[in-house]
């Protein structure tokens, strides 16, 4: 069976909107992240587990809130008290989590199929998410991520860089095809590139 | 709109919160022979103070987590938001 991505017969290709009379490279930038291994990992009230000692592929999953641990291919995301989302282009996170994370202390769940991530990526980002998310983004950095409503969406948004502003936005697989044409609405009075 | 605290994640627009009613209400002890009349009141029954009124809110679009709001019904001023297990 071949796996399809959620947005694989919705995403277009192209300049789109008001893109007249400006440089192709100014455009905001709008893809689907695929290939992306998903974990939820839960840490249960009774484990006794020290916190510090936790390390997934090299990263130490942080406990602050709204804070994401990076390194080139895995990214930990804070989702809530002790629940973690590890994101990963290594196909074998799971493994590492497992030898991490053990069954008695951790509740680790793969959901790689059920959310849909749509990366927008240039400098009038911050202006696209300000339309539709009530979140203050002028105090949103990078390796920021925070659980939000995009348009009454529920989306996870992460930012990965501050220059050029580039955001991944994760919501559930349903939400998708309804999520992507809010933002490809909202990114229309400056007009996007679909890549 | 109201602009709620969450305890784990800081300032948020309300929309991304859910009530969850009256946080004082306790529910009869388990095992316990409760009256229809005692279960009436736990079910249906609530006071609607004006003024400083705990509650119950859920940061359904966020953490998820359920916390406690000090809330005025009148002039909808939040005083305090706490964790569950955190006194006001």
């Amino acid at each position: 069976m071949t796996a399809m991505t959620p947005l694989e017969s919705i995403h277009k290709k192209g300049i789109f909107g008001n893109h007249h009379k400006k440089n192709k490279s100014d455009l905001l930038k709008i893809s689907e992240v695929k290939a992306l291994t998903i974990f939820q990992v839960f840490q249960y009230k009774r484990s006794k587990v020290n916190f510090e000692n936790i390390n997934i592929d090299g990263i130490k999953p942080s406990k602050q809130s709204l804070a994401v641990s990076s390194n080139e291919k895995t990214r930990i995301l804070w989702n809530a008290p002790r629940t973690w989302l590890v994101v990963s282009q290594n196909e074998n996170i799971f493994k590492t989590i497992k030898e991490n994370c053990n069954e008695e202390n951790f509740a680790i769940t793969d959901i790689s199929h059920s959310r849909a991530v749509i990366q927008i990526e240039g400098n009038g980002a911050t202006e696209i998410l300000k339309k539709g998310c009530p979140i203050n983004f002028n105090e949103f950095k990078e390796n920021n991520c925070a659980g939000t409503v995009f348009q009454g969406i529920n989306i996870l948004v992460e930012k990965l860089s501050d220059k050029p502003e580039k955001f991944n936005i994760f919501t559930l697989r349903s939400f998708a095809e309804s999520l992507y044409f809010h933002i490809t609405d909202a990114s229309l009075e400056d007009g996007y590139l679909g890549v | 709109m109201l602009e709620i605290k969450c305890p784990y994640c800081g300032k948020r627009s309300q929309n991304e919160f859910s009530y969850g009613g009256d946080a004082n209400v306790k529910r009869p002890a388990l095992g316990k022979e409760v009256s229809d009349k005692e279960w009436d009141n736990f079910v249906y029954l609530r006071k609607n103070p004006r003024g400083n009124h705990s509650e119950l809110w859920h940061h359904v679009a966020g953490c998820r987590k359920w916390f406690k709001v000090s809330r005025d019904t009148l002039t909808h001023e939040i005083y305090n938001t706490e964790k569950l297990n955190e006194e006001f």
